[in-house]
């Protein structure tokens, strides 16, 4: 087995993991056939999951950082043409949807772009454009697997999703082919050093994104799709600026070399004169992770269709930006910068957690939870500790898998009960109860043992201690997380005694085989997470910081989890097999004796005169306190001096 | 060694839980002026309830209290084998949250309205219980409780004082006793009836009682700790809390959920941050 992964070419692996989505991609947007369609999506669903793990299995036995060459053509000089095809086409999107905006943020990135490309300053190159280490794997088998499975469960969600739309022309061919692209774009990204092919990848995802948010074309769709577009934009201006700067310095230009700087030791000098362009990669990394004040752009984007949303969030574009902030951590450690990018990753934290809670659109709700969660990481980030990036790479893994999962289950509820409102999935328990049951375990793995996030939360927490602002912001941060999540499993669970017996489910096969691989894949990695930390995490880790095992692992897995596990599992499954009532034995709520006819659908109770009132409950979502209209301004503002503090510690506070 | 840790917890700790109640009642109808159940009345109420017929709303509810109860005694099983604070403390809120969602299993206004409230019984306390654990860190350099006791520590109240108040309003809040009966009290004669609680009925409401019993062990655990060298003089103060505690609820009325965020969170989160910012800048 091992002979036969090192007997793969790294070339055909890096094919299978960039190309052939790439290339996939326009193949796609030339067939005109549903069947082929999405047969081609699950074979390259199934090649990039398989080259992943190749490509795992293979440094797992190596143990050795890859460079790599690409051959047969001047792949720069592609990359460069290609790059400046990508800001045509900014361009013209900037003036297709007469956005001043987009305009002037593409063109900014053009002379930006060509000083760089054709300027008077020049690199060289000391290694190769492709580079593999730990960091990159993990989130290579992220993208390809979480990611692969959120395409597939695509193709049922969007035969339905145009089913009610009344179109001429089925625009599943450009949907399939943005996602492969995304796909393949954000493969390349995590796989290459060299920072401008980085930067190319980065657009492209960027790109992708405008075109999954604007895929219904409403109205409403494209102007979200284009407040995206322009606020990642903003990113990619503090993007190139950073390598600019970077080039105007005479600094390497590639990942690789430049957190060798960090190792020797001897070249301070060289990694001090790093720090602005560090903030503005940072900067770029918080636009793309939507930290605030950059948020509104991943709130738009809930218009999109369901997969599109779970894509975003779990496995590609946000995470893209976290893992720009971490690939270049050790840089950046022990300064004022990595102190307010750990509190800028905070503030989110908190404050996402915070507006989570007045919301009771179901995938707003997810999407505040996705801004607090990366804030998290990038909070991880700028403490940078080995213990705090452990936990920070743990939270990637296990947010993606969790997240996607809770978008696809809502995705299924939102089509079937035709409302995202989390008022309306009150009593989904009994009326679609496969489905709750899944979304139910993906909440639950999202904030409590024994669930791989929460163990990552503890560890940042543990980490956080060196520094007390950020650690008594996680602390609060992690409460307000407990109230939404708790709040809307709460609705679901909300069942009429009797009225409401459970119905049985059946999902399409797809469904049902994308979300049970998810929902049981967050309960089994949680079950693994010593193994997970110390095969995947901590390599990864310890490449980066040059340190020793030891003091990496965090004190929370020295806890019996298999125990706990055991415990936990033990006390739901017997209630659940071996305790069950008889339908004698189940009685209605209690209406204080003025029930009418317990037998009936529905909870009726005699009221003045002896009418009959319906009785409703609903949840709490303390509007006066929680208002989102109120508490966005304020956060804005404390979000973008953050930020200028930020840039202003570059100088200030070495 | 653990064995027997582990035996006193799950057999002796619910019988000592269940006669403090008792005292409680004891002492509460006494501050009354009036005669009170005898202390044994919690077990024989534990009795009557396990004797009562089996009836439920829902199968939830069933998985809820199980979940409650195993979670209770497995985190109180975590304090006494020496285990990481942390995650005990996340443990028990699991148990507590699947209690919550029993209460939102039933659509009834009074167990969904106490369900809410729960939830942020909850989110007062937590924090408070965190940033203990987080003093007790600061001092030993690790979240285990068997590095704590074994360490030569001094005890822990002379550097982390404020805790022994947040303490007592986590208890409080966590037993329900006023200003802090919110989300259920102990007198079912209020608008809410039993709260979160209504819906439970039988042996449901029994093993929930017997976690309570255990939760009070737990807590009372918490503060001891803060006397760690000598456990007796810790099990001593703790007593005292629980006296406190009770005080408490017989001088005090019920007050709104926003009162109570807001004291925990001004006054508790206040006074632990003090303390833990006093010991950064003394270390």
């Amino acid at each position: 087995m091992s002979n036969f992964i090192y007997y793969v070419p790294l070339s055909i692996i890096l094919v299978a993991l960039i190309l052939a989505p790439l290339v996939f991609a326009f193949v796609i947007s030339i067939v005109r056939s549903d069947y082929l369609c999405s047969l081609i999506i699950i074979v390259i669903a199934a090649v990039l999951a398989i080259s992943s793990l190749i490509l795992f299995a293979r440094v797992t036995i190596t143990h050795q950082i890859i460079h790599y060459a690409p051959g047969l053509i001047d792949w720069n000089l592609l990359v460069t043409i290609a790059d400046f095809g990508l800001m045509a086409m900014f361009i013209r999107m900037g003036v297709r949807r007469k956005s001043v905006l987009i305009l002037v943020f593409a063109v900014i990135q053009t002379i930006i772009l060509a000083w760089v490309e054709f300027g008077p300053k020049h690199t060289e190159m000391a290694y190769p454009p492709i580079f593999i280490d730990w960091l990159s794997i993990v989130m290579t088998l992220i993208v390809s697997i979480v990611g692969s499975i959120v395409a597939i469960y695509s193709l049922p969600y969007m035969r339905e999703h145009e089913r009610h739309q009344n179109l001429t022309v089925s625009k599943q061919p450009q949907f399939f082919r943005t996602l492969l692209l995304f796909l393949g774009a954000m493969n390349g990204m995590v796989l290459s050093g060299n920072l401008l092919w980085i930067y190319f990848f980065w657009e492209i995802t960027t790109l992708c994104s405008f075109c999954l948010i604007s895929h219904d074309e409403t109205e409403e769709s494209l102007r979200y799709a284009t407040r995206a577009l322009w606020m990642n934009m903003v990113g990619g201006v503090g993007f190139i600026t950073g390598i600019a700067l970077i080039q105007l310095k005479n600094l390497p230009m590639d990942a690789s070399r430049l957190l060798q700087l960090v190792h020797t030791g001897n070249e301070a000098h060289l990694v001090a004169l790093l720090m602005l362009p560090m903030a503005c990669l940072c900067f770029a990394g918080f636009t793309k992770a939507a930290q605030m004040p950059f948020q509104s752009w991943l709130l738009g984007a809930m218009v999109a269709p369901t997969p599109v949303s779970a894509l975003l969030h779990s496995s590609t574009m946000v995470k893209a930006g976290v893992y720009l902030i971490i690939r270049f951590a050790p840089i950046f450690r022990h300064t004022g910068l990595s102190e307010m990018v750990a509190i800028v990753g905070a503030f989110s934290f908190i404050t996402g957690a915070m507006l989570a809670i007045g919301q009771s659109n179901a995938k707003k709700v997810l999407a505040y939870s996705t801004i607090s969660n990366l804030g998290l990481i990038i909070a991880c980030a700028g403490l940078n500790t080995p213990l705090a990036l452990a936990a920070a790479v743990m939270l990637i893994i296990f947010h993606a898998v969790s997240k996607g999962l809770l978008f696809m289950a809502t995705g299924v509820v939102d089509q079937s009960i035709h409302s995202k409102d989390i008022e309306d999935m009150q009593g989904l328990w009994a009326s679609m109860p496969l489905t709750s049951l899944i979304m139910v375990i993906g909440i639950l793995s999202m904030l409590l043992p024994p669930f791989g996030v929460l163990i990552a939360k503890l560890a940042a927490i543990e980490s956080s201690i060196q520094n007390p602002l950020v650690m008594a912001m996680l602390v609060i941060g992690s409460t307000l997380t407990v109230v939404f999540w708790t709040k809307w499993m709460g609705r679901m669970l909300a069942t009429n005694p009797r009225a409401d017996g459970r119905k049985r489910e059946s999902l399409p096969a797809l469904y049902a085989g994308t979300l049970a691989v998810l929902a049981s894949g967050a309960v089994i990695l949680s079950l693994f997470v010593k193994p997970i930390l110390e095969n995947l995490v901590l390599p990864a880790v310890a490449n980066y910081y040059n340190v020793a095992g030891m003091e990496m692992t965090p004190t929370v897995l020295s806890a019996p989890w298999l125990m706990i596990f055991l415990v936990i599992a033990l006390s739901v499954l017997a209630p659940t097999f071996f305790n069950h009532l008889r339908s004698s034995q189940i009685k209605p709520a209690y209406l204080c004796g003025e029930q009418i006819a317990s037998h009936s659908t529905t909870a009726q109770f005699l009221t003045v005169a002896d009418s009959a009132a319906e009785m409703t409950v609903r949840g709490y979502y303390f509007e006066k306190v929680t208002d989102e209209s109120v508490h966005v301004k304020w956060v804005t503002i404390v979000a973008t001096l953050l930020i200028v503090i930020l840039f202003g510690a570059v100088y200030l506070w070495k | 060694m653990e064995i027997i840790n582990i035996f006193f917890v799950v057999v002796i700790a619910p019988v000592i839980g269940g006669l403090l109640f008792g005292l409680d009642r004891k002492l509460t109808a006494r501050l009354q002026k009036r005669m009170g159940p005898p202390i044994l009345q919690p077990f024989y109420d534990l009795i009557k309830l396990f004797g009562k017929g089996r009836i439920a709303a829902n199968q939830f509810q069933l998985i809820s209290v199980s979940v409650y109860i195993a979670c209770t005694i497995l985190s109180l099983i975590l304090l006494a084998t020496g285990q990481d604070l942390l995650v005990l403390l996340f443990v028990l809120a699991l148990g507590h949250i699947m209690l919550i969602l029993g209460g939102f299993s039933v659509r009834s206004p009074y167990s969904q309205i106490g369900s809410q409230r729960e939830i942020l019984q909850l989110m007062a306390y937590e924090p408070l219980l965190v940033f203990m654990v987080i003093g007790t860190y600061l001092k030993t350099g690790s979240f285990l409780v068997s590095n704590l006791m074994t360490g030569s520590y001094k005890p822990l109240l002379i550097s982390l004082p404020a805790f022994l108040l947040t303490q007592i309003i986590v208890m409080a809040i966590k037993l329900h006793k006023s200003p802090f009966d919110i989300s259920a009290s102990h007198h079912a004669h209020q608008e809410l009836v039993k709260g979160i609680y209504t819906e439970f009925s039988g042996a449901q409401l029994a093993l929930i009682e017997m976690a309570h019993w255990y939760e009070l062990i737990l807590l009372m655990g918490f503060i001891a700790l803060l006397w760690q060298t000598n456990l007796i003089i810790g099990g001593l103060i703790a007593f005292a809390c629980f006296l406190a505690v009770i005080l408490l609820d017989n001088i005090s009325a019920r007050l709104t959920w926003k009162w109570m965020i807001r004291f925990a969170w001004t006054f508790g989160v206040g006074i632990s941050v003090a303390n833990l910012t006093a010991i950064y800048i003394l270390r």
